[in-house]
């Protein structure tokens, strides 16, 4: 297996706060990589620095060997990395085919001026977008309320819709905050097989952040903790359960 | 006031009022990505009727230092009015470059870009008193070409006149609004334009330029501008640099009277301000202004959110 993504040191400061502290560590192509640790931790804060939309404050991050620390969001996009947000960022007054499609934005060739007049690569392409939109919806199981706007969906729906967006960019990797969030036991169930198929079918490299345990060490095939900004651990779920600095971050040192 | 005197408002109202919505549609556009005032918007309409009028005249004008400088050609007035307004959205990019861009990069508060924009404002109306000086501009009566001035309809003894710019004037804004329409809910790029203005940080994560459509979104509001600038200088004659200035409260009228951000309040809401203005009797047409921003200020109190904006609900 080859590394596909590669923190190093990375940091970033917010006035005298180390969100993130010197981080580094590797992701494995093709692996399900969980990130966890407690409230604060700055899990979310490392996603917005893998992504661009935070500037980073010292160290570097790449993806496949491509220096990603320091280009424009749009950019990392583009290579490959696709997100979903804790709170969910959907395009609210657009359907749901609409915010699939939005993200195949970046795939196509023909520019300003061939979309206004609709040009015949122009077309071709929209109904390309369009199929793929569809198929990726049908995925998701949200085929049947393609045209409704997103607004309307249930809360579990919408997280769904916000990973078909992602998945619509063609990412290599996936990175989740917090998908299981304000989800049930049965849809938490569901999730795990989900992203399981998602990586299987997309051959994608999953990097996701849960608070929820069962759901973290049943899914992932290695585990990093963060606490107060610093990497304490990092291992297979089980290497992770012993370690005595995880324990001590959660519940306290006697 | 009889039915004929009303009707006679009516369609001077409705005329007025499609260029002011075009007009204030630029500034919808920029704020519904930026969620900020473009300032500028007043000299990009200044500046888009003094290009009309050059090209369309073939000469820069008759006063400041480009006077009597003739232009090699002259051309028709629909291509003038066409490349003014394009020239005008190049204007918009420029001011976007110079008033907006380096502020956002360097992170500062939105909230200054409306001085730096209006400090842009002030130097372009400047420039333009400078090159052309603050002589009055018409047009030329035949600059339509051999179209009768005017079309009159009898009623009795009565007359409704309805003058051709006032035709031209509405087609046109029809047509402008129709495209941008099209544009707008229709295209992949209005789909794009649409997931930038919902949230902007968001669409860059899908991959969207958001810079690009930034650009993009000056460029038709200029555009806009610098049509609206054409068509009521055609109309009612080019007063000198400052004159897009009073179009650029007006047109702030027009966006806050219909919603901030609305892209149909804005159509409704220059509707509305064309029409309070035309109602105001010809004796005290100086006040018209004033009417109408009385008018805006009793919807306000009614509707503070527009008449069609929706309100906002504060998430605690």
């Amino acid at each position: 297996m080859s590394v596909i993504l590669e923190a190093h040191r990375l940091s970033r400061s917010f006035g005298g706060l180390r969100a993130v502290n010197a981080v580094s560590f590797a992701v494995e192509e093709g692996e399900i990589f969980g990130l966890i640790g407690p409230n604060g931790a700055g899990k979310t804060t490392l996603f917005n620095l893998m992504t661009g939309l935070t500037p980073v404050s010292s160290g570097t991050f790449t993806f496949r060997g491509t220096q990603l620390t320091g280009l424009p969001p749009h950019r990392i996009a583009g290579l490959g990395i696709g997100r979903t947000f804790q709170n969910i960022r959907l395009f609210k007054g657009l359907s749901a085919l609409e915010n699939v499609k939005i993200s195949q934005h970046t795939r196509t060739v023909t520019g300003l001026f061939g979309g206004i007049i609709g040009s015949k690569t122009s077309r071709l392409e929209e109904i390309a977008v369009e199929e793929k939109g569809w198929e990726i919806l049908k995925l998701v199981g949200l085929a049947d309320r393609a045209t409704e706007i997103a607004a309307n969906f249930s809360y579990g729906e919408q997280r769904r819709l916000e990973i078909a967006r992602a998945l619509a960019l063609d990412p290599k990797v996936l990175l989740l905050d917090e998908p299981a969030a304000g989800m049930n036991a049965a849809e938490k169930q569901s999730l795990t097989a989900f992203i399981r198929e998602v990586r299987d079918l997309y051959n994608l490299t999953v990097v996701l952040i849960e608070h929820h345990v069962p759901l973290v060490m049943g899914l992932c095939d290695r585990i990093a903790v963060l606490n107060f900004g610093e990497l304490i651990a990092v291992g297979s779920p089980e290497e992770v359960q012993k370690n005595p600095a995880v324990i001590e971050a959660y519940l306290g040192a006697e | 006031m009889d039915a004929v005197q009303f009707l006679q408002n009516l369609l001077n109202g409705i005329s007025i009022g499609s260029v002011y919505a075009i007009f204030a549609l630029g500034y919808t556009l920029v704020f519904s990505i930026l969620g900020i005032i473009n300032f500028a918007h007043g000299a990009v309409f200044t500046l888009g009727a003094y290009l009309t009028y050059s090209l369309a005249v073939g000469q820069f004008g008759i006063g400041g230092i480009l006077a009597d400088l003739q232009i090699p050609f002259q051309l028709s007035f629909p291509l003038s009015l066409l490349i003014g307004a394009i020239l005008s959205g190049v204007a918009g990019v420029v001011v976007e470059r110079c008033a907006f861009r380096p502020l956002r990069f360097r992170g500062a508060d939105p909230l200054l870009a409306l001085v730096s924009s209006l400090g842009v404002a002030l130097v372009t109306v400047n420039v333009i008193q400078y090159l052309v000086g603050s002589e009055i501009y018409s047009f030329p009566s035949d600059v339509y070409g051999d179209i009768r001035p005017a079309f009159v309809l009898h009623f009795g003894e009565k007359l409704v006149v309805i003058r051709t710019v006032q035709i031209i004037i509405f087609a046109v804004s029809i047509v402008v609004l129709a495209l941008l329409g099209y544009l707008i809910s229709w295209t992949r790029i209005g789909k794009a334009l649409r997931a930038v203005a919902e949230n902007a940080s968001t669409a860059s994560l899908l991959g969207i330029n958001v810079d690009r459509f930034i650009l993009y979104t000056f460029f038709l509001s200029g555009f806009l501008g610098g049509m609206a600038g054409s068509l009521v200088g055609t109309s009612f004659g080019i007063a000198g640099p400052y004159f897009g200035v009073a179009y650029g409260l007006k047109g702030l009228a027009v966006i806050v009277m219909g919603g901030l951000g609305s892209i149909p309040g804005a159509v409704l809401g220059g509707m509305v301000i064309g029409l309070a203005e035309a109602f105001v009797p010809a004796d005290y047409s100086a006040y018209k202004e004033a009417v109408a921003f009385a008018f805006l200020f009793v919807v306000l109190l009614v509707r503070p959110q527009g008449l069609l904006g929706r309100s906002q609900i504060q998430k605690v």
